[in-house]
């Protein structure tokens, strides 16, 4: 979710805009209507290992620079850490160690045998020549090598990592252990292990989920407007695919502007632009507008599939959609999420909305240690299967307990991690 | 595929079985340089780096070791054994282990590479092997046999494994090997290993549809040819050269499925009827005589390289490497030829029928059934989960399906014959998986 559009807030208030603030809130909520345990709480707070690593790199010029990385386990009762590695000046442990916990709810609400981690460099990869990036990426992968593995943690690609990333990392790891092992890692290309249908795999869950919110809320597609913010890998395909369901959707947009319709995109023409073209600004079958005000246009469904912090206490007012599907992770503040609530409108939280990406990754790591790879159509009946069956979790678990789906989600979520927790037992 | 009598039932003593792989064609003193030789040319053509192609021009690894065996009189004898592993770029290596006296490190070498391209062009994750233990199974007993095989495999324990290099059976080598290289690995291990042989008994993890992979593979391809190559549906006439393993299977499978089998051989001699032969009746004949010769029948009795220049729709030689040379290829009376068999075609004979238009299946296209129904087998002792019959079939027929559609989309993608577009496939499979994992250092 690098990609994509970026509305500042209007009176912005510092509290509001930490997403890691609003998740630790959601846990805390989540976790009082469990009425978990104080040890328990205390243990799914805090991630299970953090190493951080250093690592001296030898550059084109000849000299040596020191580059420092991380990796968090947040917490592995349900089977081997997954989460990704990214590659950015900001990155600090804080973030990562947030990030992890984020993957290892995301992991539990669609029910997949993973915990949550989450890895990271501190380096600008627009500085480093490739040569630099692969002996970086080498480094990195050895540094934390004891505590990586397809049973023990399964990175994926992140911010500035990507499909070759992974195939170094998979290269590197299996020289070390001296046997092929593509199961370390996930979102490979498809020539060393990866999956098919991974690369969609987002924008599809969150088409997925969109139908199912849809058909609770009594629309057909056909009278469902959709706005989408973002065209990347989750929003691009996102729309493309809702759009093939005969959804209309009216706004898409990328980090310089937005494209509006009232009568419908053609998305596919869209996307072949966006391709050609590298941005939507100059598309001739819609207005061009500005980010600004995008996600208040006339529309019944809306899914911020950018950035966080974009349905916030300044806006949340002046949306019109009955239904937002969190495509970005944290794209709503807790104060936005509260104003939705109270106008009625649903929003499908991000650790459900996007969890098509880990979802195809988990299956990834299933072909990879059968060895047989799967046809994309099978990938994909197989990710319906998962997002539908989460979905009706999810709404369930909300129902019940009388709250909203982010809620209903985290209650999912962390019941499942902590049973587990109670059934292993501490470990001495 | 239905269950069909064991090997040794049906052919005899294995040994005079021409239709055991052989080494690829071959020029006798350098072979894995003339394997690579259209290799060359295909990395030439998708204009893959020279330096990228450097990695592919060489094995991997070679390990060639001694294996010292007490014979059943107290004797001792040391032996030669030998591991080629030639790229890993597309997965663990996986190769024949070859038991013969008369076995040398080149043919080794090339046999390794062709297992490669043959990985790379079925799309299945392995990269290519060969190993050898110099040593006369028949001169030996069982006691021996097995002593010996059980030291070339804890000589080759830190290299091999199902992720590391997986053995599948060759000439010399059989079921019962296979069973004594996964129990010395596993006993090794401490854990049972049986993703490291393939080629098992199915007691013990061997898939099903193993013995008539490569046949069944063969069937996939006529299928496929009868609408690429304006061939007719029903009734097609073939000739088989070989009743082997695969040519014995095939000429069963085919007359089963109301193909015209109009001639076959094996290494005394063939038949040939243009209205079709009785396949059971002489295959049946085979395994209680150990032989086609002298079986009874109305047909003509002819010479191997006769059978091959009769008149048919489809030439499948299952035999030899080269024996359609030249002079043969010039009087072929066929539409299209099926390579059962590996390099049955020579390459000066590929020109002949180039020039006369007969389109030629490639070898590590046609008879790669093999490799696909052990690639199965890896996969269903990984998950621990065998497959049903019906399930084998299918995903046999996907795979062959699938190379073949990718040779053809290269072929019209580069305007080449066949064999070079699934040369070009091999090679930029396998170079873009070695780029993408780029140099380990």
């Amino acid at each position: 979710m690098s990609d994509g559009t970026k509305t500042q807030p209007a009176n912005a208030n510092r509290d509001e805009f930490n997403p890691f603030h609003s998740m630790e809130h959601q846990f805390g909520l989540a976790a009082d209507l469990l009425g978990l345990d104080k040890g328990t709480r205390d243990v799914l707070r805090q991630p299970d290992r953090e190493l951080t690593v250093t690592l001296p790199i030898l550059k084109d010029a000849g000299n040596i620079e020191v580059f420092t990385g991380f990796r968090v386990q947040h917490n592995f009762s349900r089977g081997p850490c997954k989460g990704g590695i990214r590659f950015a000046p900001g990155v600090n442990l804080d973030e990562i160690r947030a990030l992890a916990a984020w993957m290892t709810w995301k992991c539990s609400v669609v029910d997949i045998p993973f915990g949550g981690g989450k890895g990271g460099v501190i380096c600008d990869p627009r500085e480093l020549s490739q040569g630099e990036l692969e002996r970086l990426t080498r480094r990195y992968t050895v540094a934390i090598m004891d505590i990586l593995g397809p049973d023990r943690d399964v990175p994926a690609p992140d911010m500035n990592t990507n499909e070759q990333t992974m195939a170094w990392i998979m290269d590197t790891y299996s020289m070390h252990v001296r046997r092929t092992t593509t199961a370390v890692v996930t979102g490979k290309p498809i020539a060393i292990g990866g999956s098919k249908g991974r690369r969609e795999a987002t924008g599809r869950g969150v088409m997925i989920v969109c139908r199912e919110a849809m058909k609770k809320l009594g629309r057909t597609p056909e009278d469902t407007r959709v706005v989408v913010q973002g065209c990347g890998n989750v929003g691009g395909i996102g729309a493309l695919l809702l759009h093939r369901e005969g959804y209309k959707v009216v706004s898409v947009s990328d980090m310089y502007g937005a494209l509006y319709n009232p009568d419908g995109l053609d998305m596919p023409a869209v996307m072949d632009y966006l391709r050609e073209k590298g941005r939507l600004e100059g598309y001739e079958g819609a207005d061009s507008i500005e980010n600004e005000g995008q996600l208040e246009l006339p529309c019944e469904l809306l899914i911020p599939a950018a950035t966080e912090n974009q349905i916030t206490s300044g806006n949340a007012e002046r949306i019109q959609a009955q239904l937002v599907v969190e495509g970005a992770n944290g794209p709503t503040t807790p104060r936005g999420q509260e104003i939705l609530d109270s106008r009625g409108v649903m929003v499908v939280p991000d650790i459900l909305a996007n969890a098509g990406g880990v979802t195809v990754s988990y299956f990834e790591w299933v072909q990879d240690r059968m060895g047989y790879f799967w046809t994309e159509e099978i990938v994909n009946s197989r990710l319906e299967q998962v997002m539908v069956k989460s979905f009706q979790s999810v709404v369930k678990m909300a129902e019940l307990h009388n709250v909203n789906l982010r809620t209903g989600a985290y209650l999912v979520a962390i019941d499942r991690v902590a049973l587990v927790y109670r059934m292993r037992g501490v470990f001495a | 595929m239905t269950e069909n009598p064991s090997d040794s039932e049906l052919l005899g003593d294995i040994y005079e079985d021409q239709a055991l792989p052989s080494t690829p064609a071959l020029d006798e003193e350098t072979p894995f340089a003339t394997m690579m030789s259209s290799f060359d040319e295909a990395a030439q053509t998708v204009g893959v780096e020279p330096a990228e192609y450097q990695i592919l021009r060489k094995c991997d690894r070679e390990i060639a070791f001694s294996v010292p065996v007490r014979h059943d009189d107290g004797s001792m004898e040391v032996l030669d054994g030998f591991r080629i592993q030639h790229n890993a770029g597309l997965g663990p290596f996986l190769g024949p282990l070859r038991i013969s006296s008369d076995m040398r490190i080149v043919e080794l070498r090339a046999l390794a590479a062709w297992m490669t391209w043959k990985c790379a062009v079925l799309n299945v994750p392995f990269g290519g092997a060969a190993g050898g233990l110099r040593f006369d199974p028949r001169a030996h007993s069982s006691g021996e046999l097995e002593r010996a095989v059980r030291r070339y495999t804890a000589n080759l324990l830190t290299d091999i494994g199902p992720e590391r290099d997986v053995f599948m059976p060759d000439v010399g080598s059989d079921e019962q090997t296979m069973a004594w290289v996964l129990d010395t690995v596993s006993s090794h291990a401490r854990v049972t290993e049986n993703a490291a042989v393939t080629g098992k008994p199915t007691e013990m993890g061997g898939t099903k549809g193993h013995k008539d992979a490569v046949a069944q593979g063969l069937r996939v391809i006529l299928r496929l040819g009868v609408d690429r190559f304006d061939l007719p549906p029903k009734g097609m006439s073939v000739i088989i050269q070989g009743a082997g393993t695969v040519g014995g299977h095939l000429a069963r499978i085919l007359a089963a499925d109301g193909y015209r089998v109009c001639g076959i051989s094996d290494v005394h001699g063939g038949f040939f009827h243009a209205d079709g032969l009785d396949i059971e009746t002489i295959l049946a004949w085979r395994a209680e005589h150990g032989s086609m010769r002298d079986c009874p029948g109305d047909f003509e009795r002819i010479t191997n390289r006769e059978l091959l220049t009769r008149p048919c729709e489809v030439l499948i030689p299952c035999a030899t490497a080269n024996a359609i040379h030249s002079k043969v290829a010039a009087e072929v009376q066929c539409k299209l030829i099926v390579e059962g068999a590996h390099g049955p075609v020579s390459s000066r004979a590929d020109k002949v029928l180039e020039e006369r238009g007969i389109s030629v299946v490639p070898d590590i296209l046609a008879n790669g059934g093999g490799v696909v129904m052990s690639y199965f087998e890896w996969v269903q002792n990984r998950m621990g989960y065998a497959w049903i019959m019906p399930v084998i079939e299918k995903r046999l027929r996907r795979f062959m399906a699938e190379g073949w559609n990718s040779v053809t989309k290269t072929q019209e993608q580069y305007g080449v014959g066949m064999r070079q577009a699934a040369s070009i496939l091999a090679v930029k499979r396998v170079s873009t998986a070695d780029e993408l994992r780029g140099i380990y250092a």
